[in-house]
Formats: structure tokens, C-alpha cells, sequence
């Protein structure tokens, strides 16, 4: 009976939980609807300084602005028929290739340590070490003085482990290096850090396996000059 | 069920009062059920129309109106879409005499200081009057409007109100026109487009005109600069496309700034390009040559033509700037811009096969284009006859505009099509016309040569733009003063086409009453100062309309260099 009673009171209690939900739904739907707009608002808001931003830009931007200013300072001129060209091939005719200046040095300097075991098959002859300079001081002055450099240190170091080595790499190209290596350059030479680097590389190795350290770099080096 | 149970034994009054009681009360029942379901009633109609609005109405903090950008007046921009009109929201400061609080005399002092328009005193009269509202200024500055503020009157309000905002200023003024204090167009695009401008529902969509701002603002420049250089009156200037009839460029110096149309003088605001109607001269040449080869009067470049130190004719005499006293050839007569020679091919033509042209080209009437700045032609309407004949020939006897001048090169060069000029942009919504044929295609094709030669070798030397293949005609006429014909002051002009192989614009140059500099050596004709003009600003716009100069390309001379006798060449 109790239940029956109550059955009443459950309804209108759950008619009013469902409209309420109903209330809350729609009354979030507004409130998202609401902020939708504000969004909305903004955004037209946003658009409209962009076009009075863009507008002042224009105005102070002006062609009888940036005209004056031409006429005044930067004096631009329309190109000439001259200035055109019919594309690339007649661009190329007018065009010499400038010849290629002697940047090649820094590129030595950067691997330098690699050149003393390159010079080593040179190193041989170098245990006379007055005896190697003498042959070209005169040309290694010019074309790359820091691989001179380089190599002069090299060979100062090695005597007895180059020897050893020599037989590795006998490149022709190695040879050329040491020829061109000057002691007395190396020391006047203006390239300052690469001497310094040199004599720390160099205490440290005496023996064998600064050497095999120094071949797989060479390879690298003796591409270059 | 409440009343009261009668007794058992009862007076029959008494029975009688018990009946009528519960008769009462089963009304009053009635009543208050009524009465209940009326006020259920009413309670449900408000819950439902609350429901109702929580579930579908708007709610109380919706902004109306601002949820799209559609400006109080629709856009102006240019063929690139450069802004050259636009409505911005300006301050507007202004003074409600009543409302002043402070001390009359030193505000009328500050605002002379801070609104320097009128003085001290003029602010003090206006503080004092009885007029409810003064404008102190309209499209105020920022830095003013922070000053006004700072000052704290209320009787001073700051407002913000739409304003019309040219931001390229001067630039194709008399193409864009102005518009009033109420926001109506009163002349050029603005006027003209005034309805489209102003419907909420097209104004969200700007005003595509064919304008080039870049080509606008070079012959602008170009023509100021020849304009000064020969002390000029006036000039005016049209660049168009001959395919399209798009004007790409058209302006009338003096020129005017819109944002201020009530600092300018009439002169300023005459629109030289399409409302002034000028007799041009010489440009006209080239009409009555096409005339006569597409209507078999000239059969050849070759063919020729007696031409004397001087013709008399019709009781009148025609002179020569250059007499050849020889006979000539249709190539040279154009060469050296012969009067007498044209006068004997426009006789041999005659005037109702002229007539007949000079209408189909559009001559005859207003100039066609949308602005309502449009000037009447001039011409010897019922006097029309032989003599008048060879006057218009030469460009004599009838007055057109500038823009006329454009759209009849055009329709010469374009394949002898006329379209009337357009001033918005052709595209998708706006297509170009059929056209109506003029002249053949191969009197267009044979013409390309005879106007490269005026420049190659003819009076239009100084209009070569090098590799642009420019071809055109000079023209110097008489300035009409007080009835009369000036001796001294002269309109000169020149009308071109580049490039001459392929044209594809068309151009006019007008200067109004041109001084001879040292440069000129004492010349004030077309060759000297609007020819140079023409070559300077082709050289500018040529690659910005894209064209490539190029020495190796030439029109067809073939068609005319075999009749040129070398000795004629000067």
C-alpha cells in the first residue's frame, strides 16, 4: 500500500528530474551557443582592426609615398630592354666563370693533423732535416704556405716512427706535399693555431699507433692538394 | 458531502433552505474548479513559453549585427584587389554647448590649441550660442581625440561614424569620384556604382575595377612630370586594354585628393579623360587612312598622292607642317603627318562613308563607359561638308575626349572590333562584349606597320620605347580660345599601341597648352614633349602589364618601308 502510495510521488518526482534535465541540457546548449557567438564576435571584431590595420598600412604605404621616396632616395629606374633576357642560355653567354680563387688553405688547416703521416714517406729524408728544406723553399712559399706548415711540424716530430710507416702510403701525391713543406715558413707563417695544435698532437705519439691513427685520415687529405 | 444532514423531521421552509444551500455551494464549486483551471491554465502558458524559450529562443546576452563584416559602404579595389576605396570607422568630435560644465573661456582657448580650425574667440561664440551641436571635426586623429578625452567635458563628445577613406589619396581620383556628407557618390565609381555600393546585400562584395593601381600611379607620374616640365595647363592620360576595352589606367591633371573633395577647385575636379572633349589633331590620322583602305579609296601603302607646298581646296587653304612639293606616298603622308595628303584621301572617302565610321567607332557619341562623367562630342553636325570632310581627316572640325581616342585605337588595332571602354575588370561576372566590327582585320593588320613607321622614322622619333615595338601618331592642334583659334597654344597628344607586332594596349597622352623648353628647341608640338612622355612611361608599365621589350621583334614593315623615299627622311 506504502509503495502503491509513494508510486505518485516517484512519478512527479521523476517527471520533474527529467524536465529538469531537459531545462539543463538546453539551457547548456545556450550558454555554448552563447560563447559560440562571442567567439564569433570576435573574431569579426579581429577581422575588422585587420582591415584598419591593413588600411592605415595602405594609406601610409601609398604608390605616391613609395613613388617620392624613389624619386627622392632610392632612384629605381625601369629596366632597359637590354636588362632582359630570352632565359638561362643567353644568361650563360654573358657570364664568365670567375677563376676560382685559393680558398684551398683553410680547408688544409682544418685537417692538419692528418698531414704529418702523409708526409711521412717524406719524413724519411728528413732525418737530415737541413737536407729537405733546401730543395723548394722558394715555391712552397706561394701556392699553399699552411700545408707547408703542416707538414714542416710533421716531419720535425717523426724521424724514427715515420720510417717506419713509410712504406703505407707512398702516394705520389704525398711526395709533392713534402716537397713543398718549408721549415722556415712554418714558423713565420701567420696561421698561428695550427702550429699550436701540432706540437700537443705530436708529443703524445711517438710510436706505432699515432701512426695507424694518422693513416686513415690521410687518405682523406691527400685528395686535396 | 459536508452539508449538514437534514432532520429527520423538518419544516418544509427549512427543507426548502437546505436544497437551495447546496445549490450554492455545487455553483461555487463550479466557480472555483473554473477559476482553478483558468489559473492552471494560465501557469502552463508560462511554464510552456519558458520552456519554449530556453529550448529555441535567443537568450539575453546575444549580440546582434556584428556576427559578419559587411561595411557601411562596399569596397573599392583595384584589378589586383588593392584597396582603393574603403569605409573605416572614424572619430568625430563635437560640442554640445549646453552640456559644458567648465569654464567657457579657457576651454575655447585649449580647443583653439588643440583644434586650430577656428581661433579662440570663433570657439568662444560657438560655446555661448544656443545651437545645440557643433562638429569641431570629423575623421579626427587619434592624438587629438586622446587630448579631447583628456579634457573631461561632457559637453565635448567623441563618435565614432563610418567615413569614406581614399588610402591611395590622389591616385585615379577622377576615376574613383567622391562622396558626400551622406555617404552618396556624387561623381566617378562612386557615383556611377552608387546603388551597388550601398545595398546591404551587395555591398559585402567590393568594386572590382580594371584599374592597375601600379600602371595608374606610373602614367600619373609620368604625365605630372611632362605636365611640369612644359609648364602645361592640364593633362590627361588613358591606358587600355584594346582586347577588353578595360581602361587600365585613366587620369586628368590637375588632380584632386578625394578625402577632402571640398579643398579642391573645378579645374581640379574636371574630368579631362572623358568629360572634356578636345579637337586632337593629327591622332585622327590613322581613322581616316583605315576608313579609306577598308573602304577601297587606298589600295596600297604605295599609292600616291599629289601633294604641293600648299592645297587649295573648297575655297580654303590646307597647309603642311613639312611640304613635301612632290608626290607622296600613303606611307609618307603618315610619315610626316601630312595635312594636305589626308585632306585629298578624306575627300576621296567622303562624308557619308566618315560619318558612317565615326559613328560605328562611337565617335558621334557620348563616350561609352560607366561613369557619368561623360562629355558631348563635337562635331560640324549640319555644316558637314567636303571641306569639313577633309578637316575631321586631320583631326580638325571635331572635338572628342581622350578616352574616345583610346577605344578608336583599340578598335583600329584590335582586329578593327569596337567595344565601348569599360572601367571594372573582366572577368567571370563580367565578360567581355561581342563587339561590333569597324575595319577589317586586314586593314588592323596593314595599319600595325604604318604607325611603327611614324615612329621609327616619322614625327613620333621621340616616342620609341626601346624593344617595346611602340607604334602611334602625335597630334598637335590649335587650342580653341575664345572662339578662336590660338597661333601660340596648342593641345598636343599622342596615341599609341605597344607592342606594335602584337598590340595589346592601347595609350593617350594629352598635354593642354605646353610651353617649348631648351630641350624642345622652341617646339610645342606633340613630338617634342608628349611623344617623350609616351616613351618614358611605356618603358614603366610595359613590364608590369607584362610585356617583354625585345630589340629583335618588329611589326611587318614590309608593308611600308618599301614606299618611304629615303629623302624624305629628315
Amino acid at each position: 500500500m506504502s509503495g502503491h502510495g509513494f508510486k505518485s510521488l516517484f512519478m512527479a518526482a521523476s517527471v520533474a528530474g527529467a524536465a529538469l534535465g531537459c531545462y539543463l541540457v538546453s539551457l547548456n546548449v545556450a550558454s555554448e551557443r552563447a560563447k559560440l557567438e562571442g567567439v564569433e564576435g570576435r573574431i569579426v571584431t579581429t577581422q575588422n582592426d585587420i582591415r584598419l590595420l591593413q588600411t592605415e598600412i595602405g594609406t601610409r604605404g601609398r604608390l605616391a609615398q613609395l613613388e617620392r621616396w624613389n624619386a627622392g632616395f632610392i632612384r629605381l629606374s625601369a629596366p632597359t630592354a637590354d636588362q632582359f633576357l630570352e632565359g638561362g642560355f643567353q644568361l650563360a653567354t654573358m657570364v664568365k666563370p670567375a677563376p676560382k680563387a685559393v680558398i684551398g688553405a683553410p680547408v688544409v688547416l682544418a685537417s692538419a693533423p692528418v698531414e704529418q703521416s702523409v708526409s711521412r714517406p717524406a719524413v724519411t729524408s728528413d732525418d737530415q732535416d737541413a737536407g729537405v728544406p733546401r730543395t723548394a723553399p722558394a715555391q712552397a712559399a706561394r701556392p699553399a704556405p699552411s700545408a707547408g706548415d703542416m707538414l714542416h711540424v710533421a716531419s720535425y716530430e717523426r724521424p724514427v716512427a715515420a720510417r717506419a710507416v713509410a712504406a703505407v702510403p707512398t702516394k705520389p701525391a704525398a711526395y709533392k706535399i713534402v716537397a713543398m713543406k718549408g721549415p722556415k715558413i712554418a714558423s713565420a707563417d701567420a696561421l698561428a693555431p695550427l702550429p699550436v695544435a701540432k706540437p700537443t698532437a705530436k708529443a703524445a705519439p711517438p710510436g706505432a699507433p699515432s701512426t695507424s691513427g694518422a693513416a686513415t685520415k690521410k687518405t682523406k687529405v691527400s685528395g686535396q692538394p | 458531502m459536508n452539508a449538514p444532514t437534514p432532520a429527520l423531521v423538518a419544516q418544509p421552509e427549512r427543507l426548502h433552505l437546505v436544497g437551495q444551500r447546496r445549490q450554492i455551494l455545487a455553483v461555487m464549486h463550479q466557480r472555483l474548479m473554473f477559476g482553478m483551471l483558468v489559473f492552471a491554465g494560465v501557469v502552463a502558458l508560462i511554464a510552456f513559453r519558458i520552456i519554449y524559450l530556453a529550448a529555441f529562443g535567443d537568450h539575453a546576452g546575444r549580440k546582434i549585427g556584428i556576427t559578419s563584416l559587411i561595411p557601411e559602404r562596399g569596397d573599392i579595389v583595384d584589378r589586383d584587389g588593392q584597396a582603393l576605396a574603403r569605409t573605416i570607422d572614424a572619430w568625430s568630435i563635437s560640442l554640445h554647448p549646453s552640456k559644458v560644465i567648465g569654464d567657457k573661456l579657457a576651454l575655447a582657448r585649449t580647443l583653439a590649441k588643440l583644434i586650430p580650425e577656428f581661433d579662440a574667440p570663433a570657439y568662444f561664440a560657438m560655446l555661448r550660442s544656443d545651437k545645440p551641436f557643433f562638429y569641431l571635426r570629423r575623421r579626427a586623429a587619434p592624438d587629438v581625440v586622446e587630448a579631447i578625452n583628456a579634457l573631461g567635458e561632457p559637453g565635448l563628445a567623441i563618435d565614432r561614424e563610418p567615413d569614406r577613406l581614399y588610402p591611395q589619396t590622389t591616385l585615379a581620383a577622377h576615376v574613383l569620384g567622391y562622396t558626400d556628407i551622406d555617404g552618396h557618390g556624387t561623381s566617378g565609381v562612386e557615383r556611377a556604382f552608387d546603388k551597388q555600393l550601398s545595398d546591404p546585400a551587395l555591398r559585402g562584395v567590393p568594386v572590382t575595377l580594371s584599374i592597375s593601381s601600379k600602371v595608374q600611379q606610373a602614367l600619373e607620374h609620368e604625365l605630372f612630370g611632362a605636365m611640369t616640365e612644359f609648364s602645361a595647363i592640364g593633362a590627361a592620360g588613358v591606358v587600355m586594354d584594346i582586347h577588353t576595352g578595360e581602361v587600365i589606367a585613366m587620369t586628368s591633371l590637375p588632380s584632386y585628393n578625394p578625402n577632402v573633395p571640398g579643398k579642391n577647385t573645378p579645374d581640379q575636379m574636371f574630368n579631362r579623360a572623358t568629360l572634356g572633349v578636345y579637337e586632337l589633331g593629327s591622332t585622327f590620322k590613322p581613322f581616316t587612312v583605315g576608313m579609306a583602305m577598308d573602304s577601297g579609296v587606298v589600295k596600297s601603302m604605295g599609292q600616291v598622292y599629289n601633294c604641293p607646298q600648299e592645297l587649295h581646296v573648297y575655297g580654303h587653304i590646307v597647309h603642311d607642317t613639312h611640304p613635301f612639293g612632290r608626290a607622296c606616298t600613303v606611307s609618307e603622308i603618315m610619315m610626316e603627318s601630312s595635312n594636305i595628303g589626308i585632306a585629298q584621301i578624306a575627300d576621296k572617302l567622303g562624308r557619308d562613308r566618315q560619318k558612317a565610321f565615326l559613328k560605328k567607332m562611337g565617335f558621334l557619341d557620348k563616350v561609352g563607359i560607366e561613369l557619368r562623367e561623360r562629355g558631348r562630342t563635337l562635331t560640324p553636325g549640319s555644316r558637314w561638308g567636303p571641306f569639313e570632310v577633309m578637316n575631321v581627316g586631320f583631326g580638325q572640325g571635331i572635338a572628342v575626349t581622350p578616352l574616345h581616342l583610346a577605344t578608336g585605337y583599340a578598335t583600329l588595332f584590335n582586329g578593327g572590333i569596337y567595344r565601348p571602354a569599360t572601367i571594372l575588370k573582366v572577368d567571370a561576372n563580367h565578360k567581355v562584349g561581342p563587339g561590333q566590327r569597324v575595319f577589317t582585320e586586314d586593314t588592323s593588320y596593314k595599319m600595325r606597320a604604318l604607325l611603327r613607321l611614324v615612329v621609327m622614322k616619322g614625327t613620333g622619333k621621340h616616342a620609341d620605347a626601346p624593344g617595346y615595338r611602340v607604334g602611334g601618331k602625335t597630334g598637335t592642334a590649335q587650342k580653341v580660345i575664345d572662339g578662336h583659334y590660338s597661333k601660340t597654344v596648342n593641345i598636343t597628344s599622342f596615341a599609341g599601341v605597344f607592342p606594335m607586332d602584337e598590340p595589346r594596349y592601347a595609350m593617350v597622352m594629352m598635354l593642354d597648352a605646353p610651353h617649348a623648353t631648351a630641350d624642345t628647341y622652341g617646339f610645342t608640338t606633340a613630338g617634342w614633349n608628349a611623344a617623350p612622355a609616351f616613351a618614358r612611361t611605356v618603358s614603366r608599365i610595359a613590364p608590369m602589364l607584362g610585356i617583354r621589350p625585345d630589340k629583335k621583334r618588329e611589326a611587318n614593315m614590309a608593308e611600308v618601308l618599301p614606299f618611304v623615299h629615303e629623302k624624305s627622311e629628315k
